[in-house]
């Protein structure tokens, strides 16, 4: 097993075999982020390719102090905002959700319940700003200010995006767990019968 | 602003989650970037490549001006070519370091002279020699027919990569399926529903270890045997993407419960009632002696207040907790609730007795009684053979010592009826004849 460090030195050497391996360890993982950023898998590949290139190129940048992984993911999101601000002026039509916070009474929020797929879809069908805000603030944990400094918004439009994000999520949420509990277990209607 | 509970938990959830989520790239992205990266390694100014780029600029300068020295001569009009096409050349490369994408196909495209085009021909080829070989694609120097050979080759695999990336459009997530169970372990009969949690998937089959399979979206799969189960599903997603996800299911065996209690025909309240224990694969055991009490020994001891209908129940529990029980109904009935009355008897000449009698004592069968256990209510009557009524008694302790207001009665044959209830409620009637006997 080459370690990190190792292929750290390769990269910065521009070694093809060193970029190689990089790519293998942690193209997964990055695109694990870029995917939350992105409105669907084409968009987060395009993100995760960026974001490579940046990563080999600036690997000089890593001061090998931090954790690696840690400077890969802001690699990464940084990526991901610059993604979105490029895209920005394609996207001056942005739905506007229906606020129908239907009476579903609690929801669980059992992590156990959701696949990660189910919540990456439910992220990727949020308008690209509200995402963006809710990924910044609610998964890669940072304030309201960094935000607003990131995406050059204020920093209340960042809080009010995040609160209108977090009511459309809570919506989609509960009424995916809705769906899923309605899967009966005993019920010989869903059997999915396999044609050959 | 403040945050709810519910805030935090949402927050959670999609940290937990997501935070470390991992999505495998399609293998487009991989080949795309790779092809990106040698476009720009290429362009990149490198300090090892240097001499070889150097040289090689030297080498066309010097050819350049060679060429245009002795063409001098002869051609004025392309003189002012090959510079052009050195400029042009110049421009590839400062301006591609900037450039996102390789698209240098396109710059040497001023056309002048066949010799000029014949020199940048052979730069260009030696670049390709030294570049294009790690990225493990075989460039075949010799067909080229101009400059332009490297970036072109370079650019259809660019292209190569973007067509063929069908599935890279619209959602396309690795589907990561999520299989669960209802229970994972347990005792054997073991009753699993299954439950494929996926919301979008094409068509999906479960194997549960023991050689069973289903392709229901959500089986029940019954375990009878105890043991170790890997249970898998197979998803397959509308791109033919396939993935599996697996859990185990535990399965226990049962301990067994059995026991036995002495004394056999024992009567209640009186006796003490020892339980004697024979479970096996069990740790700790319940005891319900059906009168509202319980124990939690081994082997207990149990002394009812009242006689009744009781229904003894064990619980025997295994290490895992898996039970298994016995219970014993009526316990105590029908064993030690009878009464049998003798056919003959010989009363005691020296004269009436109260009609007391022992069990044990009464060996001599002086006295006309019953040999019970367990009555509770009683009531005897003994007529002569013409129907008159000459004994009754309303204890069985208390029996016919054949006398009749202080006479014996004669020797000969009397009828008598008795019923009662026993004490677990249960009535008896019986009837029979008596012979009594003088010697």
């Amino acid at each position: 097993m080459v370690s990190d460090q190792e292929i750290i030195e390769g990269c910065a050497k521009h070694e093809r075999k060193a970029q190689q391996m990089l790519y293998d360890r942690y193209s997964r993982f990055l695109l694990g982020i870029c995917v939350r950023y992105a409105s669907d898998k084409a968009e987060a590949e395009d993100i995760l390719q960026d974001s490579f290139l940046k990563i080999f190129f600036n690997i000089k940048d890593y001061s090998g102090t931090g954790s690696f992984i840690g400077w890969l993911r802001k690699v990464t999101v940084n990526t991901a905002i610059t993604n979105y601000h490029k895209n920005l002026k394609y996207r001056y039509h942005v739905e506007i959700e229906e606020f129908v916070s239907a009476e579903t009474g609690t929801v669980s929020f059992e992590e156990d319940f959701f696949t990660s797929d189910e919540l990456y879809m439910v992220l990727n069908e949020l308008p690209a700003g509200y995402r963006m805000v809710f990924n910044l603030y609610a998964v890669e944990g940072y304030k309201h200010k960094e935000i607003a400094k990131m995406l050059g918004i204020d920093t209340n439009t960042s809080k009010s995006q995040y609160s209108r994000a977090k009511a459309v999520i809570r919506d989609k949420i509960a009424k995916l767990e809705q769906l899923k509990k309605s899967y009966p277990v005993d019920s010989k209607e869903f059997v999915e019968t396999k044609e050959s | 602003m403040k945050e709810t509970v519910e805030d935090k938990m949402l927050k959670e959830l999609f940290r937990r989650k997501l935070e470390n989520a991992e999505v495998t790239p399609s293998a487009e992205a991989g080949a795309k970037l790779m092809s990106r990266l040698s476009g720009r390694e290429f362009l990149r100014f490198n300090p090892s490549r240097f001499n070889i780029w150097y040289a090689g600029t030297i080498a066309v300068a010097g050819a350049v001006l060679a060429l245009v020295l002795t063409n001098h001569k002869e051609e004025s009009s392309t003189i002012a070519t090959p510079p052009v096409q050195k400029e042009q050349a110049a421009t590839v490369i400062s301006q591609n370091p900037m450039a996102e994408t390789v698209q240098v196909k396109s710059e040497p495209g001023a056309k002048s002279t066949s010799s000029s085009l014949k020199i940048t021909g052979k730069i260009i080829k030696s670049e390709a020699g030294k570049i294009v070989k790690p990225d493990g694609k075989e460039l075949i120097p010799g067909n080229n027919t101009g400059g332009t050979h490297t970036s072109v080759n370079e650019a259809n695999l660019i292209k190569g990569s973007i067509g063929d990336n069908k599935s890279v459009s619209g959602l396309n997530h690795k589907y990561v399926s999520l299989s669960a169970a209802s229970v994972t372990e347990g005792c054997a009969p073991l009753k699993v529903s299954f439950k494929n949690l996926s919301a979008v998937y094409d068509s999906c089959r479960w194997t549960f270890g023991d050689g069973g399979s289903s392709v229901e979206k959500n089986p029940v799969w019954i375990y009878d045997v105890p043991g170790e189960y890997k249970v898998t599903l197979t998803i397959t997603g509308s791109g033919g993407q396939v993935s599996a996800s697996s859990l185990n299911v535990t399965v226990h065996g049962h301990p067994d419960a059995r026991f036995e209690f002495t004394p056999v025909n024992a009567v209640l309240p009186s006796d003490e009632i020892s339980f004697h224990n024979y479970s096996g694969d069990a740790v700790s055991y319940r005891w319900d002696f059906g009168d509202g009490t319980s124990s939690e020994l081994f082997e207990p001891n149990h002394i009812y207040s009242k006689a009744g209908k009781f229904t003894v129940k064990m619980v025997a529990v295994s290490d895992f907790g898996c039970t298994d029980s016995v219970m014993v109904k009526n316990a105590f009935a029908g064993t030690g609730n009878y009464i049998n009355f003798p056919n003959a008897f010989v009363p005691n000449l020296n004269g009436p007795s109260n009609g007391t009698y022992s069990q044990k004592i009464d060996e001599t069968a002086q006295i006309f009684h019953p040999v019970s256990s367990g009555v509770s209510e009683y009531q005897l009557k003994i007529f002569s053979r013409r129907g008159i009524l000459i004994f009754e008694s309303n204890d069985v302790n208390i029996g016919w010592d054949g006398y009749l207001n202080g006479q014996l009665c004669e020797a000969g044959v009397y009828i008598w009826k008795s019923r009662g209830t026993f004490l677990n409620g249960e009535t008896f009637t019986r009837m029979g004849d008596i012979t009594l006997l003088k010697y």
